[in-house]
């Protein structure tokens, strides 16, 4: 039975109830980088995209490289909640809410990004109007239109109890918390209708995660440009996407953590547990980039080997290497014996990654369109102030739409973490129990007895 | 907000049924939109049928209203004596 005089997690919801000076200062910060973004991309509206470093034949630049990044961190709520969530790892309970948060919001900008690399955003009925199902694109648009659904149903559902609290401990927006509470009363049969509804989600969510980041890398991998046209390119990005999500799940878990004060729900066990998993997805990644350079290497094929080169000892080299600096070599020396410090190391390692696979991003995209198949002339690309603001501003506007989201919502589900004080210790110790030799054996199903 | 689940993905369904028909008119491989929309389509009445669970499994049970509400709401003081917990 839970005490609903309990305010154990009142902690959880002082960010909503009151607000430091530290909101405001951050938010002024950030405004400043988005109304960069605003003046670059009003910019380039006004003056076409001549204004940007883009032109033959590198038509992509960092707006293709920060969509790509942006879809690939969207991987941390879907993949991490849903997966921990379906495995019943107890210690996801702090932090399913932050990941799903990063996904919707990461979601929304890294899908602007493809409006403004457009140039002429009214282009974009063009997709709703004409689109070919034959273009990687309009996948790509179909499946990203998808996972943006599902992310939202996914995040939504699981606050609804902890809506419900708003709803009944707080004086301000009180019709917008019970609108979206749906009448939560914490009854058995809402209980099971919610239950199910989150296991559905969690189950359904998992392949269309990775199908996004499949068609992601479709999109390049469907030409037949030099180092695109891999088969191992669906992979590869979605371990990249994992990577990076975990690395964005675990700074923001930091940064929260510090500016609320969430010590006692966010511990050195959560950032130790994602640092292993940062550490196994360092080295996946690692074995699929050598997997890909390797092929792509020893099979000679001359235009591979002019993109190959150019990144190797070329003019993308610190690009290269700083990748492999930042997405394996830090990440491990700092993972790899997580002993005391662990807080400092992970988040050493998960901003090394997030600079690293955003590096990849750039890797993949640029040289291979700096040094085409056809015969235009090879281009250099040199990004102008207005992609650096936009850039800029992108992930303003991310931190923005994350720092409003916790001034509305509990960052850390409370429910959860209250489900976890009562049901789940037992639920685990009983678990355990069924692991264990010369304990009481579970009853067996008839085809279990045959066996 | 089921209404606008409704709009919006049947929207979606909509949309991809436009391009289905625009391939189909032009025979312009229509096999390939086909094809994607066995599985779009499926995935977002999935979603659908999720988001429409869950409102008439809450809404629907809030209008019986024949079990006591229990945590959290904490409104009245009755509350605090009785009713289910929280518990799978």
């Amino acid at each position: 039975m839970v005490d609903a005089t309990d305010n154990r997690d009142a902690i959880l919801l002082a960010p909503i109830e009151r607000t430091e000076p530290g909101f405001y200062w951050a938010v002024g910060l950030l405004s400043l980088l988005i109304l960069w973004g605003a003046i670059a991309y009003w910019t380039q509206l006004d003056e076409g995209l001549g204004v940007t470093g883009l032109h033959q034949p590198v038509s992509w630049g960092f707006y293709v490289t920060n969509f790509v990044f942006f879809i690939g961190i969207s991987h941390a709520g879907t993949l991490i909640s849903a997966i921990l969530r379906l495995s019943r790892a107890e210690w996801r309970r702090p932090v399913t809410r932050m990941a799903e948060v990063i996904t919707v919001m990461v979601l929304f900008i890294g899908a602007g990004q493809i409006l403004v690399d457009l140039g002429r955003p009214d282009r974009i009925m063009n997709i709703i109007r004409y689109g070919r199902y034959q273009s990687p694109l309009l996948w790509d648009a179909t499946s990203i239109g998808a996972y943006l659904t599902a992310s939202i149903v996914y995040l939504y559902i699981p606050m609804i109890p902890d809506i419900a609290i708003l709803r009944d401990r707080l004086r301000k927006r009180k019709l917008f918390y019970t609108v979206l509470a749906l009448g939560w009363t914490g009854s058995e049969r809402q209980q099971k209708v919610l239950n199910r509804a989150i296991a559905i989600m969690a189950v359904l969510v998992i392949p269309i995660a990775v199908s996004v980041h499949s068609v992601v890398s479709f999109v390049f991998s469907m030409t037949l440009q030099p180092m695109w046209h891999s088969t191992i390119f669906g992979p590869y990005f979605v371990t990249g996407a994992i990577f990076s999500g975990i690395a964005a799940l675990i700074v923001a878990m930091v940064a929260f953590r510090k500016a609320y004060g969430l010590e006692s729900y966010l511990k050195p066990i959560h950032f130790r547990y994602l640092g292993q998993l940062l550490l196994v997805m360092s080295l996946l990644w690692f074995y699929f980039t050598f997997a890909e350079y390797l092929t792509g290497y020893y099979g000679g094929a001359p235009e591979e080997m002019k993109v190959f080169w150019a990144k190797w000892s070329g003019p993308f080299r610190p690009f290269f290497w700083g990748m492999v600096l930042t997405n394996f070599l830090i990440p491990v020396l700092c993972l790899v014996r997580l002993g005391r410090r662990t807080i400092g190391r992970v988040l050493t390692a998960s901003l090394s990654v997030l600079v690293g696979m955003w590096l990849e991003r750039f890797i993949i995209v640029v040289p291979t369109l700096s040094t085409p198949r056809l015969p235009f002339g090879e281009g250099i690309y040199w990004p102008t102030w207005v992609e650096w603001g936009e850039t800029a501003g992108s992930f303003a506007l991310f931190a923005l739409f994350y720092l409003l989201f916790t001034k509305l919502f509990p960052v850390i589900s409370i429910w959860e973490i209250r489900e976890g004080r009562e049901v789940g210790l037992k639920e685990v110790e009983e678990r355990l129990l069924t692991y264990l030799p010369e304990t009481a054996e579970p009853v067996l199903m008839e085809t279990e007895k045959r066996w | 907000m089921a209404g606008a689940a409704v709009l919006f993905i049947g929207g979606i369904v909509t949309w991809i049924i436009h391009l289905i028909r625009t391939a189909w008119r032009l025979k312009d491989v229509p096999s390939a939109s086909i094809g994607i929309s066995l599985v779009a389509i499926p995935v977002f009445l999935t979603l659908l049928g999720v988001v429409v669970y869950v409102f008439w499994g809450l809404l629907g049970d809030r209008a019986r209203g024949d079990e006591a509400p229990a945590w959290p709401a904490a409104r009245r003081e009755s509350d605090r004596e009785g009713g289910p917990g929280w518990k799978r």
